[in-house]
Order: C-alpha cells, then structure tokens, then sequence
C-alpha cells in the first residue's frame, strides 16, 4: 500500500497494511538536522550593527515574503520524506510582517495579519523562534481600526495560502502526503489579537461585540480553508487551541454558544468539497470530545500526554466516531529518550489506538528540541511493530 | 443598603456580576453599609476562595477564573484606600517570572491575576527573564516565594539554572521556589529542586499562602 492510501484507509477506520505515521516537521534545527544544513543564526544578525540593516532588508522585502517562506517550507517536507513519513502538515505561516520596536532587546518584532505581536528568540544552536507574546487589539476600537487597516493585507495572504498549498502538492504530493494546515483558527484569530484576559472581559462586558468578531473570523477562515481546499490536498488539518494542562480555557457551553457555529460551518464546509478534517488542539481536550463529534471533525489531533491526555482512554471515550493522531511525547521521549523507550512508546499508542485503523502515528506536537533520530526511530518502530493485523 | 453586604458582596462576584459588586464595594467606601473598607475586601477574598476552589473541582474554568479575578481586583482598588489593615498585599510579595527564551505570558498573568487579588504583592519580571534578573529581584524584594514559568521544553533547564544561581548566591534559604507551565511537571521539579509545581494558578496561589502564614 503507498502512503496516500495507507493514510486514508485509516482516516476511514479501516486497518490499513500498517499503521501510517504523520510527521509534524516545522522547526528549522530539525530540518537543518536531517538535511545536514548549518544554522544561520538570523536573531544573532539582527543583533549585530554590522549586518543588522541586511537582514533587516531581507525580512521587509514584501516581494520576496512568500518564495523565502515557500523555500523554507521546501525543507520542511524533504526532511519528512527522508524521515520516511507517510504524510506531513503543511503550513502557510508567512502572513506577518517585519515591524520596528524599540521596547523589544532586537529592535523589530513581527506583526502579523490579524492583530498579533511575534517575538524572535532562538534556541541553543541560533535556529530562530518566533512566539506569539502580546495582543495589538486591546480595546473595541483598536480592533475595528486594525480590520480595517488590514484588509488588503489580509486578502493578499489569503490568495497566497492557494497558491502555497497548490505547490506543496505538486512539488512533493508524490512522494509523501501534505495536510493542509490552517492555522491559526477561529478561537485563536479571536482571542489573541484581544488577549486572553480583555477578550475574557468583553465576552461578559460587551458579547455584542465578541459576537462581531467571531462572526468576522468564521467568515475570514472560511475563505481561507476554501483557498486550502483548492489544492490537491486531501486531508485539512484545522487548528486551535481550545484547552490548557487541567482543562478547556472556557467552559464547554460556553464554546459550544460562542464557536459552536463556526466550528460546524468549518466542518461542513471540508465535508462539501469531500475532504476530510483533523483539528489541532493541545491541552487538556477530555470534555470537548463529544463536541467534536457534536461537531462533525472526521479526527483529532495532539493528544497531548503532558497535559494528562491518555490515548487508550480517549478511544474508549470516543470509540471509532474520531481518528486519533498523535500522542507521542515531546517532553521528554523524543528529545532525550532511549530507543527503548520510543518502541515501548509506539507499541503502547498501537496498542491503545490502531484497532480497526483510525489512528496515526504522530508526536504529539513539534518544537526545536525534538531529535530527527528518534523521529527516525519512531517512525521504524512503527513499520517493525505497526503491520496489521496488530500482533499485540 | 439593607441586607448582608458582606453575603451580597461574595454572592456578586460569584455571580460574575462587576456592575453590582462595584455599586456595592462604593456603597461601603461612602459610609451606607453595615461594613467597614477591610470586612468588605474580607468578604472579597473570602469570595476568592470559593472560586479557586470551583477551579480545581473543574465546576469553573479559565475565563471565569481570569474574569472573577479582574472584578475582584477592581473591586480592592476602589477599597484600597479606605481599608484599616492593609490586606491588599497583607500577604507578602511574590517575585514572577518567565525564564529566558521562553515568551509565553498568559500562564504567567492568570496566576498574577489571581494571587495578585488573593492579596499578595506582585513583582512581575516579565518574559525572557535571565538569571540574573530573577536572583537580583529575590535579593531586592525578599519574596515569600520566587514563581517561574516555563511554556517550552526547551527553556526548561533554566529553571534549574536559576535554582542552581540562587543557591550559589546562598538565596536558596531564604525563597521558596514555585514552578509551573505546560513544559513542566511534578517530576521535573523534584529534578531541579523547587520546592513545589503548580499545575494551575489557584494550586499556586494555595500553596504560596500556606508559605506565608
């Protein structure tokens, strides 16, 4: 069985030849790592007077903000391929823009085009890392001026996501299987532009308001998923974190009366142009599995072990209405753990999950201390121990 | 105002109702009520309480955490000034930080947010924080407890770096360390030494007020 179909029957709750694996490759030190490329420490450069305006220059080049991010992405599948994935996400992450800021040690931040502040820093090779810090939209008015101010921004990056998916297919589409990421999604594109605790004020304080930008979002997402959906790709991962390490970040009724909608249009929407949907969310999901059958999301995806999720017990919960991907640790297993352990840990989710297909093998998420030689190993243990029937 | 300010108080909040809270906290402040600035900041912290532990039974979630919080410390603010006892920060001070590398904030604010209105002082160091800030700020303010968080894998051993510098800098006797965020675990903390992992605000903010009594 090749990749494609390997992954699908799966998504299908069907066993496959074996359990299909799914890499969440995105980090540089990773790719750099497999493709044995040398750091280039660009947070160092701009910190440096000599060689600050170059990069500087570089980063703002507006003509140049796709073909540099698409080149980076060209890495990001060549390592899964070599990693030897069945399918890998696929994300579109160049909607910001290089802005001066003289608050911030490196002098320029990155705004992106729904109203976040993104700070550099880099890990301990120099590979740079890029995190969401602070909103940009505080109050009612900010947000509207904001919108507004950004709208043929945001509709140039909207256009961009097409034609970024469509060239991930063609150029890699044959040798692995890209799911189209699209990302962030409505809950994030709604609160972190506001942050956390004024959009927690406004929900009670001004709901008209919080209803206004959720519509707005759903809309904005829709056309960005169908920009997604125009390509090839067969498989749309949609994302957003709805939960922290003890549990949602608002109260189940609560989401389900403010993005309930949404998250249904989004759904609806992937099922008409017959495409399946996987949603991205980290943290402690338990409560919200039965929305996201509610829902109508095809599977999931993080699973994370470190915020207490436990993968044989969210089958249990969910039975075969989800397919579970993910699960495998990125704290400790994948960074630092022995081989052993990695089978150990591949042979647990097999044994937790794969019954009948229906799971993909995945870490449970990606960041830049993840070692590609105990991907590599994970990934082996998976054709060693994965082949179906499932042995144990 | 008739009635039991002091119940209707506790019961505002906890109905997550800031307007009314507020009439009631200046009802207080302007002489109308049968409680003085201090019973009425009592009665707000008392309030607090339920609500931390409505948290951790998991009956309440973030956004009503975050937002009970916001009307609580709206509420001390306006008492402030009229209190007798200075409960506001009658608890002692709390130096907070995230360690260096790592930028998340919201883990960080939630628990400022909250302790900050269970009536502790709060020296918030920021993000990206090096060692030498966090030592300097132990040095300087003499907190019940040094707070880290850390949302990256990757930052994670500077928790035990700045663990390891104050016990250099023979700090380590004089701050209870507290550590908390998605990258980090009971297990770690033994590892690195803290003397307590919080998996939420509310722990946090327990654990820190059993340190100061």
């Amino acid at each position: 069985m090749e990749f494609k179909e390997r992954i699908l029957t799966a998504m299908n709750h069907e066993e496959p030849d074996r359990v299909p694996t799914m890499g969440l490759i995105l980090d540089q030190s990773t790719v750099n790592q497999v493709l044995g490329l040398d750091t280039v420490d660009i947070v160092g450069m701009l910190r440096n007077p000599e060689t600050k305006d170059v990069v500087v220059q570089m980063m703002s080049d507006e003509s140049s903000r796709f073909t540099n991010y698409y080149q980076v992405h060209c890495g990001v599948q060549e390592s899964a391929i070599k990693l030897g994935f069945d399918a890998n996400w696929s994300l579109y992450a160049a909607y910001m823009q290089l802005v001066q800021d003289p608050q911030t040690p490196i002098g320029y931040v990155f705004h992106d085009a729904f109203g976040r502040v993104w700070e550099f820093t880099s890990d301990e090779k120099g590979n740079m890392l890029l995190n969401y810090t602070r909103p940009l939209c505080e109050t009612e008015e900010q947000w509207e001026e904001w919108v507004e101010s950004k709208s043929a921004f945001i509709d140039k990056v909207i256009g961009e996501v097409g034609v970024f998916h469509k060239k991930v297919v063609e150029d890699f589409g044959d040798r692995i299987m890209p799911i189209g990421y699209a990302a962030p999604g409505v809950f994030e594109n709604c609160w972190q532009p506001i942050g956390f605790v004024n959009f927690t004020k406004l929900i009670f304080e001004k709901p008209d308001f919080i209803k206004r930008v959720i519509k707005f979002h759903t809309d904005l997402y829709l056309r960005y998923l169908e920009q997604v959906m125009d390509s090839d790709v067969e498989i749309v991962l949609t994302g957003d974190d709805l939960a922290q390490k003890t549990g949602p970040m608002l109260r189940p009724q609560m989401i389900e009366d403010l993005f309930g909608e949404s998250y249904r249009r989004v759904a609806e929407a992937i099922h008409k142009k017959n495409k399946k949907m996987i949603f991205h969310s980290c943290g402690n999901i338990y409560q919200l599995l039965d929305k996201f059958i509610e829902w109508g999301f095809d599977g999931i995806l993080t699973l994370e072990p470190t915020a207490g999720v436990d993968l044989g017990k969210v089958r249990e919960h969910v039975g075969h209405n989800l397919v579970l991907v993910g699960n495998l640790d990125v704290s400790y297993l994948l960074v630092r753990g022995t081989r052993q352990e990695i089978e150990d840990a591949v042979k647990k989710a097999l044994r937790d999950a794969a019954r009948g297909g229906g799971y993909i093998l995945s870490t449970s998420h990606s960041h830049s201390a993840v070692d590609a030689n105990r991907l590599r190993w994970m990934v082996e243990a998976s054709h060693q121990y994965g082949n179906y029937p499932l042995i144990s | 105002m008739s009635g039991d300010t002091r119940q209707n108080l506790q019961d505002s909040l906890l109905a997550l109702d800031m307007q009314t809270t507020i009439v009631q906290v200046k009802s207080v402040i302007e002489g109308n009520s049968e409680i003085n600035a201090t019973e009425a900041a009592d009665a707000i912290t008392s309030a607090l309480e339920i609500v931390g532990r409505r948290f951790q039974n998991g009956e309440w979630y973030l956004a009503e955490l975050v937002y009970s919080g916001e009307i609580a410390k709206a509420a001390l603010e306006l008492l402030s000034p009229a209190m007798t006892l200075g409960i506001a920060s009658g608890r002692g001070t709390i130096v907070v930080g995230t360690v260096a590398g790592d930028m998340h904030d919201l883990g960080k604010d939630i628990f400022i947010n909250y302790s900050k209105s269970a009536g502790f002082n709060i020296v918030d160091l920021g993000v990206d924080v090096p060692t030498g800030t966090f030592i300097s700020a132990v040095r300087e303010h003499q907190p019940v407890a040094l707070g880290m968080s850390c949302l990256l894998t990757i930052t994670a051993p500077e928790v035990g770096k700045v663990i390891q510098a104050l016990e250099n800098e023979h700090l380590r006797d004089v701050v209870r360390v507290i550590i908390g965020g998605a990258a980090l675990t009971e297990t770690f903390a033994t590892e690195v030494k803290a003397d307590a992992f919080a998996p939420d605000a509310v722990t946090g903010t327990d654990i820190i007020k059993r340190w100061s009594e």
